[in-house]
Order: C-alpha cells, then structure tokens, then sequence
C-alpha cells in the first residue's frame, strides 16, 4: 500500500526496493485519494549530485524523498536519460556510458493521486524532479602521429601541410587540435593549423603537442631547384564564366623539367567593375591532375595569373569581357487560377495535335485543371477532373500523350496514392483507376517513364508502378535510401536512369531500366550519389553539357526560414541550384551554384544548355549552362533573362512565387503558386 | 486490483462551467485553432500555423495541453520522414520545443504519474508493420523511448492515474497496454468483431470507413475490427474501444482482460471519450455524419446527433460532463468544423467552421480527468 505517510527510516529508492514501491503504489485503497491534498514540502534529493563516468563505466544514482523536516519518506520515483542513445540508466537508477559527451539523467518523482504534493492537481511545474548532469569524458589520448605528407621531400621557399593524428586508449581514432612547433626557426616556421613554410636547407623537427603527448617528426630540406616557371592557358580571352585551364611547367637552371617540387598559383584582379566590385574570380587545382588548375572570371577586367615556387615567378595575362547573353521574356498568355493555389504542371502535344497542358492545385478541393495552349497568346481552360485530396501536388503526362498521373495528398479517407486518367481527349478527361497500395500516407511527386510511374510515398522510397493496364496499376519494384530514417522528396527518369532529390541524402541515381548497373524497373540498382550539407535538396535535373560532353546535375534547394504565407502576403524561400559534376559517376563533384539573393528556388529544367528556374519569388529564370561550369554562375553574367509573373488578381495578388517551368514549342510555360499558368517567349 | 488503480485517479471536483477553451488541428491546413465557447456559441480565438515545410501539407494531427494548462503539443504528422512533435506556449503561442518522434506521429496524452507524454506513431504510410509509441520527456522535448507496439497503433490513452498506456493497432487488430513508467508492453489483447473473424482471415471495410472510396480502390488488409481508439473509464476499472471496422463499442475489462460487452454504433465509429461522471459514452461516427450518445449502463444508444460537417472525427467533453466538442474533416476544399454538442438536451448547440480535414481536438485545459464528480 502505497499513501503519503512520513515514514522514521530512511528509505532510498534503489535496486529492487523501487519496484516493489512501483507495484505498491498502484493499489492504495480508496480512502487514500480523498484526503486532503498535502502541501509541496517535500524534497527529492539525489546522491551524487552529478557524475562524470568514463566510457562503458556504470554508476548508480540513489533517490529519496524527505518531509519539510528534513526526514525520508516513502514514495515511488523514476529514473529516464534524455539521451538515451549515449548514455542509459535502468529504473533502478544505474547509469550507463556509451558515447563522450555532456548529457542528463532526469529523477522525477511519480505520483498516483491526484493532488499529491502539488499546487495544482498535476501541474508538471509542481512535480519533485531533479536533472543530473554527467559527463562521459572522452577516452585519454593514447597516441599522437603526425600524419605523412605525401611528399616527404621538402624544398626552400615552399610550404607543406602537416595534420596530427590522435588515437584513444581504446584503439579508436581520436580527433586532436595539437600545438605545433619547428626547430631551428630559420629552416623552417609552422603556423598553429600545421602548414609549414621552409626557409632555408637542412634538416628540422616538427613537434605537436596534445594532451601530454608528443610527436615529432624529422624533415630535410633540400635547395629548390627550380628557377623557371611557365604559365600556359587554354584561353586567355574568356568570358566571364568561361573555365580557364592552366598548367605550369617548372624548369632548373639546366632547362630541364622539375616535377616533384611543390608549385603555388594565385591570380591577381584588375576588374573592369569600378562600383565596389565583389569577389572578381575563383582558382582551384585539378585534382589527380599534376601543376593543373581551373580558373573562373565572375567579373570582366584584366587577370594575372602567378605561378611561384621559392625564388621562381611565373606569369600569365587574360583578359576577361562581360559574358553578354543577356536576353528578356516576353509575356505571351496567361491562363489565371486565382480561387486557389497552383501546384505543378505538364505541358505536352494531344493525339489530335493540338497542345495541352495540366496544372495541379495546392491547399483546396483535389482539382486538376486542363488547358488547351496551341495558342500560347490564348491560353484556355478546358476541363477540371477532380479527385479526392487536398492538394494535387504534381502532374505528369505519358510521352504517348494518354495517360495523366495525379498524385494525391489530403484525401479524406486518407488512403491518397496515385490517380490515373484518361486525356486522349483532354476536354473530356476521365478518371481510369487509382492505386494507394502503401502510397497512403500521401504522395507529392511522381513521374511516368513509358508504361511505368515511379510515385513517393512516407517520405522515405519511391516505388515504380506498372502502368501497362492503367485500369489495374501493379507494383514492381521499390528504391529506398540505406540509411537510417532515408527522406525523399522528387524523382525524375531518363535514359532509364532514376534521379532522386533525398534532401539531407541529396541526390542518387538509380538504374531503373537502363541496364548500365542491371538494374530494372523490378530492380532498382544505386549508381552513384551526392549529398550536400544544407540538407535542402529539393529536385534533380541531369543534363550532358552539349559543348564539353560533361555529365551534370542540377540540384535545386527548397527551404523556406520565413515561413510561407498562404494567404494576403508574399512569402520569402531561399536556397539555390547546387551543379554536381556526375562525368565520373565514382567521384561526384559539386562544381558551381546559381544562386539569386533573397529568394529560394524550386523545380528547373534545363534544354539546349538553357537552365529555366522558378525561382519561387524571384520568378522565372533563365540561364546560360552552356560549357564548363565552376563557381558562382548568377555572379558571372550567365543569367540570360527573369520574369516575374506580378498578377493584381492572383490568389494572393502580386505575388510572384514561380513553381514550375518546361518549354514546349518554342514558349517556356510555367506554373505561379498565386496565379496559375503562365506561357513567356525567351528572345536573345 | 486494477480497479484501485482508477479509484486512485478520483479527487476533488472542479466547479462545473459551462465556458470552455479547446484547440483543434487542421490536418490538411496546417494550422491549429484556438477556439473558445461560452456556454452556447464557439468562436475562433486565434490561428496558429505550424509545420516547417511551407509548401507541403505537414498533417498536424495530434493535440493534447499540458495538465497545468501552460502548454500545448501537437504531433506533425509527415516529416523526413519522421514526425515531429512541437510544443507552444498556451498564451502567446510562441514555439518553445520540438522533439522528432517516428513515422506519422498522431494521439497522444501527458501521464499525470510520469509527467511524460505518450505518442502513437500512427505509420499511416501502408507498411502494415508493427509501429511505435514515442515516450516524450515535454520539459526537455527529448524522446526518451520508443516502445514497438502494433500496426497502426492509434488512440493514446492513459489509465486515469497515468501509470498505464493503451493504444489500439488499428491494423493488427489489438489492444495494447504499455506501463508508463517501465516502457514495456504488458498485455495485449486481441480485438475481433464477435463472429470469430480474426485478424488475418477477413476483409473488412475501408479503415476509417465513411470518406468517399479511393477511385481505384485499395487492397484490403488484414485487419478486421481495426480498433481506432480507446478510453480509459475514469472511475472503473474497463475501457472502451471503437471497432472502426465492424460498427461496434467495446467495454474491455481491464481486470479481466477480456472483452465483456459489444454496444452496436453508427457506421464507422472512430475516436470516442467517456463522460467524465463516467455515465456515458460520445462516440465520433465517422461514415454516418453523426455523433452517438451511450448510456454505458444500459448500454444504449440515447440519441444520435448529426453533425454540422461530413466525417466526424475527434471528440471532447467538458468536466462537468455537460458538452461534447466534435471535429468535423469534410472533404476537398469545404472547411472543417467543430460542433458543440449539449449532453442534456442531446443537441448540437454552436458550430464554427475551421481549416481543412480538422482532425484533433483537446480541451484547455485537459478534460481534468481523472477528476470525477458525484454520480449523477
């Protein structure tokens, strides 16, 4: 029996005692839960106060509660981690470490009875708890290396980048922030990040320091040899954006060709920018490739590059011009949608030759809309299907122009899945069937690759569809991210080839049928991946760059740190296009981004090394993607043209918030959040 | 023995009053609304849009408020691809916390034992595998455990004195008991329609029956009952569950385990709360547009109430057991509603309308149980 009783002894709420008070408390008579309610006198005291464990150690906390007067008194309390996968404690009070850190053991005393000790009923604030900070130290440094350059010669005038190495009693990798130091100074100095400048010949030690340990390590210098260094550029009259390719070649006073000696390029900007310019360009080295660099002008203006290694100097003039691709948007028609929100669009040529396009509809009744657009001056709403859902997020037409694929969120039975129709006759849409097998929880985007629709479902895979009897849809096939709680928000396919936006997994690509990896629509087979810090990553567009042949994804963010206003006011996204060089599908690289301020882009499409953006509230964007890229596009001219689609009777008037683009026919169609369909003409 | 544990729960009597403050969420709008009622009409307090990805709909589902009524919770249903689990101030509605709970995050309520919050991860997303409860530490927002219960587990609900956790696997057809304060499983109890159909061998009617059919039609699971909630009963020891599926009330003895009575309802019953005199049952009847009133001693059904709105969904009773406040989904775009409802004259009093597909529904502060008037 358990009741607020002052009991004379002491009675700590360990080991199997606690349970015993855990069952006990759980069958007070009645009587008990009338009495009046006790004042909040008592204490929780918990022994010791804090712990600092090591890992794998344990330690046991113990719990009692005492009266005003200072004496214990029964009661049943509880133990739980607030990060349990760090460090555990049973309800008996042992705790356990797993991982270094500072965490917290919450002791809380429970209560069976209403009023028990409190002001209010069950006012939380009034609860006894008592938090326990531990500290689970980190394992002591057993071993401090300095890691090998891989050059272990070293050459006056030159510099060499050192990194300690830290390893922990229990064998495991130990990451150190060492101090460093040289002797003699006038060989060689360090600086406190581990690069060492070498000043003269001769040998010198390196020592890092950490924690008590030491590590030292002997270098010799030797003379540097090279006297002569040469410059060469694959262009030296680029435009800005254009990549420049430099090599250097280093030559000793007998002319020969040096090749193991360390060489530095930098570049040196006199930009034609005479009104506060900005960052003027950018230089990289190649990687895997020996004395190689890459080059990029943001603004126009005369560019030295210098090549220098101890004594020797080398250097190389450009002069960069202004890109000029400058172009505009024409308006051609506009097919207004202003009772609601648009969401996604298909535009694609009819069986009867004439041209069509589908917008879907966000936060409103399940309504497809389709509008004939042959003349996209006369844009015309022809026909709605509408379906069970809240938001008809994406759209997508088969290549044979038969079958429409809606994807479906808010369905009132909450089944949602995919919704298939009929647009042979698009003034006449007919629904044919729809399939939610394990897509219930809502589908956002989908996308149809011959008789197969890949559609996403939980947010964590996408699943590929059969679609060959679009009256009975089978399943055949599923792609998943390994990893723990993988997130997937778009999936785009071509050449059989499955690229997927995964926000914080950024984007994979996935054999789906083009048989590079045996993959299959049944058998899905990772290619390659990529994923970026941001964790935004939002959409994917392949493209094979036309002039240079390299093979590049376009990733586009989605993020949204002021909210979204649906109603009354414009809304202010961020985020940006991440370009990621896929040509080695082994060794991804992001490359560029394009990046206009103050606004957050969303779907893109890129044709003819065009790179069309709805920008969210910055519009639509269109790009020059055309060669190499590297750095910061929208920095280097390559913007070719923006539109922003202002309409005063817009959902939410002047608006702009761009959601999706495609060009069809020579006009860039594109839905508008607040406004509806939009047709614009690029003229360059 | 058990029935101590809800004789455990009685204590002082709150003064009835007839003026309630109730939050609601609005699944597909994302936004919860603060909503007061004066003893005969509702109105909206306040909006308050929740989520974190703008453009996409989030689902806030789940709704409870803390038991001193300063703070409030709700479960946002779709996440990457966890949901989450958000707590605001129930003044200002300032966001104070958020906790990542699992995958479609819905019902939930704070144990007055532990202090701690119990989660059903609802998993709506059609992998019948067994999902989890989320046990949420609310003053740090930190999930402290996650317990693997059944398929779809839905309706979380505590004993009165908050040391037992029940929920029902929607998709497994089960009634699952978790102690609140050791985390585990302790009893389950299996939940068939009275025929002998089990789990596994039927096919039943749509879950959550009473929406329009899918255009193309679902595969059926194997769920036959597919139980949407429980409610402890505040002062006896037995509970009572709503058999989406087969159109029934379920009076568990909690003593027994075992099922002992079977109240036919409306098509479709769904979430469902006990008076708090413990006299009767208000039971959402999703597929009939219409709310059931049971007498829990007889067992019948005194009065069925329309609702202003299609698809009924959550329900709440104030502590003098006066008025039910039922949520109301709709369909597309036509706005949700919440109906007050007067348990005396078996009326709906006041309606307002909300966002779209209003889901979950809790009373500010909480329903007050297990606190329990004299018996009427």
């Amino acid at each position: 029996m358990h009741r607020l009783l002052r009991r004379p002894a002491a009675l700590h709420l360990r080991a199997a005692s606690l349970i015993a008070l855990l069952l006990a408390g759980a069958f007070a008579p009645a009587a008990a839960a009338q009495e009046e309610e006790a004042a909040p006198t008592r204490t929780l005291v918990v022994e010791p106060a804090e712990l600092v464990l090591e890992i794998g150690q344990s330690a046991e906390l113990s719990a009692t509660l005492r009266d005003a007067a200072g004496d214990p008194v029964e009661g049943p309390v509880m133990f739980f981690s607030r990060s349990r996968k760090s460090l555990t404690v049973d309800r008996e009070g042992k705790v356990s470490a797993i991982k270094p850190g500072t965490f917290e053991i919450v002791v809380r005393e429970r209560r069976r009875r209403s009023g028990e000790n409190q002001a209010s009923r069950v006012g939380l604030g009034e609860r006894l708890s008592v938090t326990v900070p531990v500290t689970v130290k980190l394992p002591d440094l057993a071993l401090l290396e300095i890691g090998a350059n891989p050059s272990t010669a070293v050459w006056t005038g030159t510099t060499i980048q050192l990194a300690a190495e830290g390893t922990d009693v229990n064998g495991a990798d130990r990451a150190v922030t060492p101090t460093w130091s040289t002797r003699p100074a006038a060989v060689a100095t360090i600086d406190n990040l581990g690069e060492v400048t070498v000043h003269a010949a001769g040998s010198f030690e390196v020592t890092a320091e950490a924690e008590g340990k030491l590590a030292t390590m002997t270098l010799t210098a030797a003379a540097n040899p090279i006297t002569r260094l040469v410059v060469e550029a694959d262009n030296t009259a680029p435009k800005t954006g254009d990549v420049v390719h430099l090599r250097v070649d280093a030559f000793n006073a007998a002319g020969e060709i040096i090749t193991d000696v360390p060489v530095e390029v930098t570049f040196r900007a006199r930009t034609d920018d005479d009104l506060g310019p900005g960052a003027s360009g950018q230089i990289e080295a190649v990687e895997g490739t020996a004395r190689a660099w890459r080059f990029v002008a943001e603004q126009p203006g005369r560019y030295t590059f210098v090549a220098s290694s101890g004594n020797a100097a080398g250097r190389l003039g450009a002069v960069a011009t202004a890109r000029d691709v400058a172009g505009k948007f024409t308006l051609v028609g506009h097919g207004r949608v202003d009772d609601t929100h648009t969401s996604d669009l298909w535009v694609w040529e009819g069986l009867d030759g004439r041209d069509y396009a589908v917008t879907g509809t966000w936060g409103a009744n399940g309504d497809a809309h389709f509008w004939d657009v042959t003349d996209p001056a006369n844009i015309e709403r022809i026909s709605t299907v509408t379906i069970d859902a809240r938001t008809v997020n994406d759209v997508k037409v088969s290549a044979d122009g038969r079958i429409c694929v809606l994807s479906r969120e808010g369905a009132s039975d909450r089944k949602n899945g995919i919704v298939l129709v009929d647009v042979m006759d698009p003034r006449n849409p007919k629904i044919l069937s729809g399939f939610d097998d394990s897509l219930t929880g809502g589908v956002h985007n989908v996308f149809i690759d011959g008789d197969k629709v890949y559609a996403l479902s939980a947010s964590a895979r996408y699943d590929s569809i059969d679609i060959s009897d679009p009256g009975s849809p089978q399943r055949v096939g599923t792609y998943k991210v390994e990893r723990p709680n993988p997130s997937i928000h778009d999936v785009w396919v071509e050449d059989g080839l499955a690229y997927s936006s995964n926000w914080s997994d950024g984007v994979h690509i996935v054999d789906v049928g083009n048989g590079m990896a045996g993959g299959s629509p049944d058998n899905p087979v990772k290619i390659s991946s990529y994923a970026y810090p941001s964790g935004w990553n939002h959409a994917a567009f392949p493209f094979r760059q036309q002039e240079t042949g390299k093979f590049y994804v376009a990733a586009g963010d989605e993020a949204f740190p002021y909210g979204l206003n649906t109603e009354g006011k414009p809304t202010y996204p961020r985020g940006w296009i991440h370009f990621i060089d896929f040509s080695d599908l082994e060794s991804p690289r992001e490359c560029a981004r394009y990046q206009v301020p103050e606004a957050g882009t969303h779907n893109l499409w890129i044709e003819d090394d065009v790179m069309y953006v709805a920008y969210y509230n910055a519009g639509l964007r269109a790009v020059d993607v055309s060669g190499e890229l590297m750095g910061d596009v929208y920095q280097q001219g390559r913007e070719i043209a923006w539109f922003l689609p202002d309409d005063p009777e817009g959902h939410i008037p002047n608006a702009p918030m761009a959601w999706g683009p495609q060009p069809h026919k020579g006009h860039i169609f594109f839905s508008d959040w607040n406004s509806g369909l939009w047709a614009v003409k690029l003229e360059r | 023995m058990i029935a101590t544990l809800f004789l455990l729960g009685v204590g002082t009597i709150p003064a009835a009053t007839s003026e309630a403050r109730l939050l609601v969420a609005a699944e597909s709008a994302d936004r919860v609304y603060d909503l007061a009622f004066d003893g005969s009409d509702l109105s909206v307090r306040e909006v308050i849009d929740v989520g974190y990805q703008a453009t996409e709909i989030e689902g806030p589902h789940g709704l409870t408020v803390s038991p001193d009524g300063k703070h409030w919770f709700v479960s946002i249903a779709h996440g990457k691809p966890n949901g989450i689990l958000y707590k605001y101030d129930a003044e200002t509605h300032d966001l104070l916390g958020e906790a990542e709970l699992g995958l479609f995050p819905a019902t939930m309520q704070i144990s007055p034992d532990t202090g701690l919050l119990y989660c059903v991860n609802f998993d709506l997303h059609g992998d019948m595998t067994p999902s989890t409860v989320s046990v949420v530490d609310v003053e740090g927002m930190v999930e402290i455990e996650q317990v693997v219960t059944g398929s779809m587990p839905h309706g979380s609900r505590l004993s009165p004195d908050g040391s037992r956790h029940f929920s029902c696997a929607m998709m497994s057809d089960e009634l699952i008991e978790l102690d609140a304060v050791t985390l585990e499983v302790v009893r389950r109890l299996e939940l068939t329609d009275g025929t002998g159909r089990r789990a596994g061998g039927g096919h039943g009617p749509d879950a959550e029956a009473g929406a329009q059919a899918g255009a193309g039609g679902a595969p059926q699971h194997a769920a036959v009952a597919k139980p949407t909630w429980v409610q402890p009963h505040p002062t006896k020891p037995v509970a009572y569950v709503a058999l989406n599926g087969v159109h029934q009330v379920l009076e568990v003895d909690l003593e027994k385990w075992k099922i002992t009575r079977r109240f036919p309802t409306g098509r479709a019953p769904y979430n469902l709360e006990v008076t708090p005199d413990g006299t009767r049952l208000v039971v959402t009847y999703k597929g009939a547009q219409a709310v059931g009133v049971i007498d829990l001693k007889t067992g019948k059904e005194l009065a069925r109430i329309p609702t202003s709105r299609p698809i009924p969904h959550g329900v709440v009773v104030t502590a003098d057991s006066r008025y039910a406040f039922v949520t109301c989904e709709d369909r597309g775009a036509a706005p949700g509603a919440v109906d007050a409802i007067d348990l005396e004259t078996l009326r709906r009093v006041s309606s307002v309308d909300v966002g779209l597909q209003a889901g979950g529904i809790a009373l500010f502060p909480a329903t007050q149980r297990p606190v329990a008037p004299s018996r009427r």
